[in-house]
Parts: C-alpha cells; sequence; structure tokens
C-alpha cells in the first residue's frame, strides 16, 4: 500500500488510496496470462457485436440478401443443394471463404448468422447482468446491512429461487409473455436504435430469476464489511444508513461486484441460448441460440451450422469466465484458493 | 436424527408453499389466464375451458383459487392436460422414472470420477496435471450442456453410427440385441453430457477444500502420527472436504435437475423435462405446474437426503 | 551419562514462498539423552515448532529441510524413505500440538482415531486395537473411556481433548516425544493436571520429552535441560537451573525479565521490538537489533556456539564482558 503523507485531507487520501488500489490490480491482472486471454476474447466478442455488420460478408436477416447463398443453385438447371458444408472442406469450393462455415437449409451463410448474433450476444449479456445485479445487490444491501427479521425473510425468499429449478418457470415466463408481444421491434427515434421486443422480455425475466445466489453472496460480503471498524467509526461519527451503504460499503465490494458481473454476464449467455435453443427465444432476432434451435431438425446433414454457433457461445463464455477468474485474483487475492 | 429429520421437513414446508405461489401465479403472470391460453392455442373447445374453470375455480377471487389448487395438489389431483384431457399426474407418473434414472445415474457417477481427480489435483497444486484439469474444467463450465449433447451426437450417432441419439429404447430394434444392454447404450450419451457438466464443478470444489484441508493441524497430526500417505489423504482429509461438495450439490440440485430439459430435449428422452419442453410451448397450465410441483418435490426430497448424508459425514451438524 | 537419543546438526529448514525464503531454521544443533526432558524456547517464529516437524519430516509446504543432519538412535533420518520415516512416526517419535480442537479430526470419532494409530504400527486385530485403545484412554485419566471412544472431538472439552491427544501420541509407546506448546489453550487449572499427566506418563514409559514452549514457567517445572533459540539459531543451551540462575546470553535474560514473579516486586521487562523477519534477517548476530549489549562486532560476525563451562554452550561476542541477571538475583 502506498504510504501518505499526514496532514493530507482524508477524502484526498481515500481516493488516492483507490486509485492505486485499482492499479495494483491492474499490475497483477497483467501477469496472469489466461486473465488477459479472456479479456481480448471479451473485446473481440465486444467488437464484433458493434461493428460486425461492417464485415459480415452478407447482410443479416430479414435483408433479402441475407439469403444469398441460396442462389448458389444453378439458376437455369436448378441443381445444387442449399445446405453448403464448410468453404474449406466443400471439394466444390477449393480455398474459397464464400461460406466459412457452411449455409443453412434456409440457404443463410452461418458464419455471417454468427456475426450477426453477436450484438444480441452482448446485449443479453449486459443487460441480464444490469438487471441481475441490480437487484442482487439491492436484496444483499437490504438484508445484510438491516440483518435481523427482513435478512431472515429475504434470505428465504432468495432460497425459493435457489432450490427451485429456475429454468423451468423461465420457461413458461418467457412463452406466456412473447406469445402476446405485438411489434418485433421497438424503434428508439432520436438514436435509431431497434430494440428487439421479444428478446429484450427475455432477457428482463432471465434478470428477475437470477438474482437469488449473487444476491447472498453480496449479503455475505456485505455482513463482513460491516463489521470493520471504520464503519464503526462512522457510525459513532453520526453519518446515516443510507450514507454508510453507498459511501463506504458499496465502495468497498466493488472488486467482489466486478467480477461476480463478469462471470454473471458468462452465466446470462449461456441460459439465453438454452432457452432460444429449446425454442422459446424471439424467432425476430437470431440469436446464436436460435441459429441451433433453427437447424437442430436437419442437424444430421447441417451439422457444421449447430458446430459453430457453440464454438462461438462456449469461446465468449469462456473468454467472460477467465476475465472473471483473472479478476478475482487480481482484485481478491484472499479469494484465492 | 430424528428430531433433526423432523426439522428439516418442518423447514421445508415454507419453501414449498414459496415455491407453489409462484407456480401458480405463473397462469397469472400475464392477466387472464383464459386469454393467454386462448394465444396459444386459438382453436380450444368450450368444453376444455368450462373444465379449466371447474378445476381452478375461476371464478372466484384468486386466494381461493389458489388453496382449491393446492388442496387439489395435496390429494395428488393435478387436473387435466388441456391436450388431450387425461389426468396430469397418470402423465407426469409415466415420466418421472426416465427422469430420475438419467439424472440418479448421473450424480453418481460425476460424484465417483469427480473425486479422484479433484483429489490429485489438490495434492499437486500448480503441477502441470493440476493445471490441466483446472483449466480443462473452467472450459466444461462455459460449454453450454446441449451443445455437447449436439456435437457427441454428430460425433458418435451420425458419423460413427456406435450409438443411439435419440430416445431411451430402441423402439424399431434393439441395441447389441438385447433389452439390458440397449437401455445402457441409450444413456451413455445423455449420461456423459450430464457428467460432464457436474464434474467441471465438482473438481473445482473438491480441489478448493482439499487445498484447505490438507493445511489443516488434523492431517499435520495424522501424519505425525505415522498414517499412510492414503490413509491419510482418503480417510482422514476427504470426509472433511466432501462436506462443502455435497452441500454444494444439495444447493444446485434445483439447477441440475432443471438442466434436465435440456439434455432430455436434445436427446429426445422421454423424460418430464422433455414432456415439460412440449407443455410450456402449448402453455398446458395444468401440465406446466403439475410438472413444476413434482419437481420441485423431488428436489426437495433430494436435499433431505443430501442433508441426512451430510450429518452422517460431518457429526458437528447435528448439534447446530 | 546416558546415551544420546536424539542428535541434531547444522539443521536448517527453509520455506520457499513467493516473498523469498523465510529461514525459520537456520542451523540448529543440539542433543537429547536418553530418558532427558528438554526445553525448546523461544518467542513464536524462533522456530521451535519447524525443528520438531523436521525431526518427523512432516514439514509443510513449501517448507524443505536444506540442510543438516538429524540422528536418532545413531541413525540419520534425513536419509530414510518417506516408507520408513511414516514407521518412525508415531511409534517411536510422537508429536503433541497446541490446539487440540484442530489437531484432532473432528469426523471421527476418537476411539478410530487412535485405532488407526494403533493399527498404523501393529499388527493387532480390530478387538484388540480397541482393547488397547481403552487401555491408553484410561491411562491419560479420561473417565469412562468406554463409552466416551464412541464420542466426536467436539464432544469433548479442551483438557480432555488434549487428554485424548496425548494418548494418540503415546498408544505406542514412543521413545520421544515432542510436546508442542500443550497446555496454551488451556485454562490454568487444567494446565498443570495435562503437566502433571504428561510428567507421570514420562516416568511411567521412560520415555524422553521435548517441551516446547514460550512459558519459562512451564520450562522450569517440566525440564532438566534448556535450548534457547532466536530467529532459527540457537542462543543457549544450559541445565535448567544454571539456566535460569546463571543465563549467559543477553535473550536468555530478557526472556527470564519477562516471566511475572509474585513473589519479587518488579515491573515486568519485555524484549523491545519484535522477531526479525526471517527473509532477509539481521547480520551477525540475530538478536543484535534488540540487544542492550550489542558491540559492532555483533553487528558482523555471526556467534558460535561454544562450551563455556561444562555443559553450558552459549552463543555470543560478548558473554564475557557482560554480567547478566538470572532469576534469584532480581
Amino acid at each position: 500500500m502506498a504510504s501518505n503523507k499526514t496532514g493530507q485531507k482524508k477524502k484526498e487520501k481515500s481516493k488516492r488510496r483507490g486509485a492505486s488500489q485499482w492499479a495494483v490490480a491492474w499490475r497483477r491482472f497483467k501477469r496472469n496470462k489466461a486473465g488477459i486471454f479472456g479479456l481480448i476474447i471479451v473485446m473481440a466478442v465486444f467488437f464484433v457485436g458493434i461493428f460486425g455488420s461492417f464485415f459480415a460478408p452478407y447482410p443479416a436477416r430479414p435483408d433479402p440478401h441475407a439469403y444469398d447463398p441460396f442462389y448458389d443453385i444453378d439458376p437455369i438447371t436448378g441443381i445444387g443443394d442449399v445446405r453448403k458444408p464448410p468453404s474449406w472442406m466443400d471439394p466444390e469450393e477449393p480455398n474459397s471463404w464464400k461460406y466459412l462455415f457452411g449455409t443453412t437449409p434456409i440457404g443463410t451463410d452461418v458464419f455471417s448468422d454468427i456475426i450477426h448474433g453477436t450484438k444480441y450476444t452482448v446485449y443479453v449479456g449486459v443487460l441480464v447482468t444490469v438487471i441481475t445485479m441490480a437487484l442482487s445487490i439491492a436484496v444483499g444491501a437490504i438484508a445484510g446491512f438491516y440483518g435481523r427479521w427482513v435478512d431472515n425473510i429475504l434470505m428465504r425468499i432468495s432460497e425459493v429461487f435457489l432450490v427451485f429449478p429456475s429454468l423451468l418457470l423461465i420457461l413458461v415466463f418467457v412463452r406466456i409473455f412473447t406469445v402476446s408481444v405485438g411489434e418485433p421491434f421497438l424503434n428508439i427515434p432520436i438514436i435509431n436504435i431497434q430494440i428487439p421486443t421479444g428478446l429484450t422480455i427475455v432477457i428482463v425475466i432471465l434478470g428477475l430469476f437470477n438474482w437469488a445466489s449473487n444476491a447472498r453472496m453480496i449479503r455475505g460480503e456485505f455482513l463482513r464489511v460491516r463489521e470493520l471498524e471504520f464503519i464503526e467509526a462512522e457510525r459513532a461519527l453520526g453519518a446515516g444508513n443510507i450514507r454508510i451503504i453507498f459511501r463506504h460499503i458499496l465502495p468497498n465490494l466493488m472488486s467482489s461486484i466486478i467480477v461476480v458481473s463478469s462471470l454473471t454476464i458468462a452465466y446470462a449467455i449461456l441460459l439465453e441460448a438454452a432457452v432460444s435453443f429449446l425454442g422459446f427465444g424471439d424467432a425476430n432476432t437470431i440469436t446464436w441460440g436460435q441459429i441451433l434451435q433453427e437447424n437442430f431438425s436437419e442437424m444430421r446433414i447441417v451439422w457444421w451450422a449447430e458446430v459453430f454457433p457453440g464454438i462461438a457461445i462456449l469461446l465468449t463464455v469462456f473468454g467472460f469466465n477467465l476475465l472473471g477468474d483473472g479478476l478475482s485474483d487480481a482484485m481478491n487475492p484472499r479469494l484465492r484458493d | 436424527m430424528f428430531r433433526y429429520i423432523v426439522r428439516r421437513l418442518l423447514y421445508m414446508i415454507p419453501v414449498f408453499l414459496g415455491i407453489s405461489i409462484i407456480s401458480f401465479f405463473v397462469m397469472y403472470a400475464a392477466g387472464d389466464p383464459l386469454n393467454i391460453i386462448r394465444l396459444g392455442r386459438p382453436n380450444i373447445t368450450q368444453e376444455t375451458i368450462d373444465a379449466l374453470k371447474v378445476y381452478y375455480g375461476l371464478d372466484k377471487p384468486i386466494p381461493i383459487q389458489y388453496l382449491t389448487w393446492l388442496t387439489n395438489l395435496l390429494q395428488f389431483n393435478f387436473g387435466k392436460s388441456l391436450y388431450g384431457g387425461r389426468p396430469v399426474n397418470f402423465l407426469i407418473g409415466s415420466w418421472v422414472w426416465e427422469t430420475v434414472k438419467l439424472q440418479l445415474i448421473s450424480i453418481l457417477l460425476a460424484f465417483a470420477i469427480s473425486i479422484p481427480i479433484g483429489i490429485n489435483s489438490a495434492k499437486k497444486q500448480y503441477s502441470k496435471q493440476d493445471i490441466a484439469v483446472t483449466s480443462i474444467s473452467l472450459f466444461g463450465v462455459s460449454m453450454p450442456t446441449f451443445w455437447l449433447g449436439l456435437i457427441l451426437i454428430i460425433i458418435f450417432s451420425f458419423q460413427l453410427g456406435w450409438l443411439p441419439s435419440a430416445g431411451a429404447y430402441g423402439a424399431p430394434y434393439l441395441w447389441w440385441d438385447n433389452p439390458v444392454l440397449d437401455e445402457i447404450a441409450h444413456l451413455i450419451l445423455p449420461v456423459t453430457v450430464l457428467v460432464y457438466v457436474m464434474l467441471a464443478q465438482n473438481i473445482r470444489l473438491i480441489r478448493a477444500n482439499m487445498l484447505e484441508i490438507l493445511r489443516s493441524d488434523y492431517i499435520l497430526a495424522a501424519r505425525a502420527s505415522g498414517l499412510s500417505e492414503r490413509k491419510v489423504v482418503y480417510k482422514y482429509a476427504l470426509r472433511n472436504a466432501i462436506g462443502p461438495v455435497i452441500t454444494y450439490l444439495g444447493i444446485s440440485l434445483g439447477a441440475i435437475i432443471a438442466g434436465a430439459p435440456m439434455t432430455e430435449y436434445v436427446f429426445n428422452w422421454p423424460g418430464l423435462g422433455r414432456r415439460y419442453v412440449d407443455a410450456a410451448m402449448r402453455l398446458d397450465f395444468p401440465l406446466v405446474m403439475g410438472i413444476n410441483m413434482v419437481i420441485t418435490v423431488m428436489t426437495l426430497i433430494a436435499t433431505l437426503i443430501i442433508d441426512i448424508c451430510y450429518v452422517y459425514i460431518d457429526p458437528r451438524i447435528r448439534l447446530r | 551419562m546416558a546415551e544420546t537419543l536424539l542428535n541434531i546438526e547444522g539443521l536448517k529448514t527453509h520455506f520457499f514462498t513467493e516473498a523469498g525464503i523465510v529461514k525459520a531454521v537456520d542451523g540448529i544443533s543440539f542433543n537429547l539423552k536418553k530418558g532427558e526432558s528438554l526445553g525448546l524456547v523461544g518467542e513464536s517464529g524462533s522456530g521451535k515448532t519447524v525443528t520438531a516437524l523436521s525431526v518427523l519430516r512432516i514439514v509443510p509446504k513449501p517448507g524443505k529441510i536444506t540442510d543438516g543432519k538429524i540422528e536418532f538412535n545413531d541413525e540419520n533420518l534425513l536419509k530414510k524413505t518417506e516408507k520408513e520415516m511414516q514407521k518412525i512416526r508415531g511409534s517411536k517419535i510422537a508429536i503433541i500440538f497446541q490446539d487440540p480442537s484442530s489437531s484432532l479430526n473432528p469426523v471421527y470419532t476418537v476411539g478410530t482415531q487412535l485405532r488407526d494409530v494403533i493399527m498404523a504400527h501393529q499388527t493387532v486385530s480390530k478387538t484388540e486395537a480397541r482393547k488397547k485403545t481403552i487401555e491408553i484412554l484410561e491411562v491419560v485419566g479420561l473417565p469412562d473411556a468406554e463409552t466416551r471412544m464412541r464420542e466426536y472431538p467436539h464432544q469433548f472439552s479442551g483438557g480432555m481433548k488434549q487428554r485424548v491427544a496425548i494418548a494418540r501420541a503415546l498408544a505406542c509407546e514412543p521413545t520421544l516425544l515432542f510436546a508442542d506448546e500443550p497446555t496454551t489453550n488451556l485454562d490454568v487449572t487444567i494446565q498443570a493436571q495435562v503437566l502433571n499427566l504428561l510428567n507421570d506418563l514420562k516416568k511411567k514409559l521412560g520415555m524422553s520429552l521435548v517441551m516446547i514452549t514460550h512459558d519459562m514457567g512451564i520450562i522450569a517445572e517440566m525440564t532438566t535441560r534448556i535450548v534457547v533459540l532466536y530467529a532459527g539459531r540457537v542462543c543457549e543451551i544450559a541445565e535448567t537451573h544454571d539456566l535460569f540462575e546463571r543465563p549467559r546470553h543477553p535473550y536468555t535474560e530478557a526472556l527470564l525479565a519477562a516471566v511475572p514473579r509474585l513473589d519479587m516486586r518488579k515491573t515486568l521487562r519485555v524484549i523491545p521490538g519484535n522477531i526479525p523477519n526471517l527473509i532477509e534477517p539481521p547480520s551477525g548476530c540475530r538478536f543484535h537489533p534488540r540487544c542492550n549489549y550489542a558491540k559492532q562486532t555483533c553487528k558482523e560476525d555471526i556467534p558460535v556456539l561454544e562450551e563455556i563451562e561444562s555443559g553450558h554452550f552459549v552463543a555470543c561476542h560478548e558473554w564475557q564482558n557482560i554480567t547478566l541477571k538470572g532469576e534469584r538475583s532480581h
């Protein structure tokens, strides 16, 4: 820990210590090869998610050009198969990049589908995590800070959510709400971004069902920090509960929250893929899970349309998990092993 | 011991009630359930609607409806499926065994495999083997369950033709010409998927616990008493390390069982999970809620069994 | 003079941590006669426990014995295979740890843990092992041994737990027993009982005892000879009464002065400073930063352990120039 000159104001002191704490964590993180590898994957996913449409070989559906590989069928004779294996292993297309991961029975390019799906993956991962963390921090903070019966009730409720196989409920809820969806996309006027309605519903439901284990973790951390001496000192100085929670306890939990968020993103992506794969996803948004679902029935032939989107999921989730583990090692050395 | 079990049972009542409330209000999640049912199935007959109204007492206030439903539930009257009109308890009864079989075999196998791997990994912390095991298990945690199933089917069923890709029994013909071998052949792939998923978590947990326990005083004392390394690790350390793993299993049973729909869907397994996906898709509320409650009860029973095992493994629990 | 049972020469046990090499034991030599009671004294971190663990060769990772010789019955223990060591541990050399609540396995009954030790060293049937377990539990004064052996450690009181730990250590009648602060975590009244028990058993079984402690009171009562350790090195070795009356090492003097006494009116002296960092220990004499008598040579040269009278060894450059206060002179 950096030594501080005496006489400085207390605020400055804590700020500087905060900065150096992050710097130390970053230095430690840089030495962790697995963590850096995870960070690279995560950054790549975000990059493809944001800029993917600029370099995808074919546009996203419902643009008719998305089905262009379909027209590789000889227009005159009509002979050919839409279901092309990955071009690099297709004897008809030696050394071609035309359809790197093959094409689907409806004539889309798997590679382009994956690239266009990336933005939904990012959307799902980030938004589910924001909802989950907001809920679990609220519940964890209230339970951990107020203790007694409040804690007891909240923890019993979280147990219900933990014991219950929540994926089952998620499926019905998603089904109920997506059945009655009207517009497939909501237009946000000024920035001109289209929000997929069905997918957003799925995301909200995933977030609402996932808070329990994170909330318990944050409650535990809250209990630990609450007992620390400086909190006692603040209380003795007359600081109010809200001030103690937001100014003193939460900043101390920041590192844990960041680590858990990274792991939650990974879990959220897996969960959405499962929901979509089971056929409960938003048919208007071609997420990676959706690609798997669409081609599942023809898997015997178009195995490539199952293998590559799955690898995309695996790599992304692996990246977030590595990042989370790396951050955990760097920021919470006491949690190691 | 008896008192402990009774206490655990009493403790489960609020959890059961909580879940039943959530399950019940699924129907009301988006307003009038009848409208939702009509949305899911436009050509539903008036007869079925009427039957539903009677079963749930849809004309009465909601708390009364819940109590009616709960009373029916406790008498094993789950209502009738909206499709085909067969009693739900009868349907569930014919599916539940397949799910239990699949899950039980997988959980036991996952434990049998993960214990020696986790221990070895902990004993040789930071060795090449340890690093390989920890990174592979992180990879395992990152893999979508169902996707692993797809890959296995593509390789072992479609490409190599060694194993069946779907179902629990060979309907058209028997694999390996024998009903028992046939059943095993059908189990191999789904069990592999489930074991692999649990394995990763288990190994990580056992490794972490073992690392802590191998540093404890009583292990040092056991070594100092001249006990063999095998006895020290597999008798004195293991029993202590296994406790938290079992606790974790108890907590995650819900999630494990929740994974059932995925595996069962991929392998077209004739179990509860597979049927649940269909029922949820059609918004067949009586069936959905019935399966929900059955799976809940299964989870609670399994949790109880695990709690009892834990008491047996760690005698200190009894006093708490 | 009786035969030498244990002879340690130049023992070095280092811990290879991420922060650096911790030289917990750095060249310790002393010996122990058959039937003797030896005290190993020093502050925490002086290397007392690590010495005992080194003799049993159960130094936990990342610790390693890097140099030296440990002769037990004229055989070098450091040359033994792991299998041979297993036979010696618990049957020839045993140890009692400081905290009985953490040194007994919480998930096995007391009987099981004792039986395992007996069966590891003696070829006996289960029923015979059970009988021996009951016998040894009765020897250490556990009332109602036959029923209590079926209980778990958490069902015992602290003193009873330590009796069980003693029973485990003595189950195979070892010739050498290390007692690592066996009473530190016990109530004062229980302390005396446990110490008396150890003394009785020592006489009964005719074994040698190495008493590891920082409590000079216990040392005075229990031992005939004392080895004073400081920061992984030996400062002084002498007969107990000799050491108490005429300490020759400033550190020994400081230790004695830190003992509270009822019969004398004196202020309790605290040894200034802390035990040094063992990754980069002080140069020369390791005690010099805290020593009142330190001269320039003390900072530069490592003092050698020399025999100044028959049986009295001291490692100090200045021993001839200083007069130190012993127990009586206060």
